[in-house]
């Protein structure tokens, strides 16, 4: 479906959609301050159309909001969702030494956190890294392959 | 690394522009390869070597970095 979407469009629509569902949620959710979900909606729908606007400009960060974003831009993009990452867990486990010290029953989203952050870099590893499934082509030979890396 | 790629570009008096559309990158990107702030991907560094007709060698000389290594 993203296919038929512009390029440009495709990020901010996505934003102001799970934006608007959080307003739904909220709304869903009920209490007394039903109100905010309208806030909530209007803030998410001014946030697409600021990304939107964001996205056509020509910059590192105008590409990679615009999905157009060429080899460099994307490495650019991957760099700073891997710090966001290392930032969530740092916070994460800031957050449960904090809970643990001070009340101990709220520590477990903290814990849950750290638990899924630290299975994503798992995750991350056994996809993208190379493993141990493919052998050495000289592995038939009697000897290890080796590398003109010295450490 | 030092590469030709700034050289090759002002003797074809083509723009930073010009040449990110013709490679299809951003112009971003190839100011940060001018400066030697990013190196390319091998695709990237043949396609650059092709369009101004040098080899991959010529265009990307490594030989700085190794003597400072």
């Amino acid at each position: 479906m993203m296919m038929f979407i512009r390029p440009r469009l495709r990020k901010p629509l996505l934003r102001g959609m799970a934006g608007l569902v959080l307003a739904g949620a909220w709304a869903i959710g009920g209490g007394p301050a039903q109100w905010l979900a309208i806030v909530i909606a209007i803030v998410a729908v001014g946030y697409a159309v600021g990304w939107y606007v964001w996205a056509g400009e020509d910059s590192d960060e105008g590409a990679l909001l615009g999905s157009r974003a060429d080899e460099r831009q994307k490495l650019v993009g991957q760099k700073a969702r891997a710090l966001a990452g290392v930032v969530a867990m740092a916070a994460a486990y800031t957050g449960l030494v904090i809970t643990l010290a001070v009340k101990r029953a709220d520590a477990w989203p903290f814990a849950a956190l750290l638990l899924v952050t630290g299975f994503g870099y798992l995750f991350g590893l056994s996809q993208y890294g190379s493993g141990e499934s493919d052998p050495a082509d000289d592995a038939d030979a009697g000897h290890q392959a080796r590398s003109s890396v010295t450490y | 690394m030092r590469n030709q790629v700034r050289e090759q570009r002002t003797q074809r008096e083509m723009s930073q522009a010009d040449l990110a559309a013709a490679l299809g990158v951003s112009r971003q990107t190839v100011i940060s390869i001018e400066s030697g702030r990013y190196l390319p991907s091998l695709p990237l560094a043949f396609r650059i070597a092709r369009f101004f007709d040098l080899a991959v060698d010529k265009m990307f000389d490594p030989e700085e970095e190794e003597a400072g290594a």
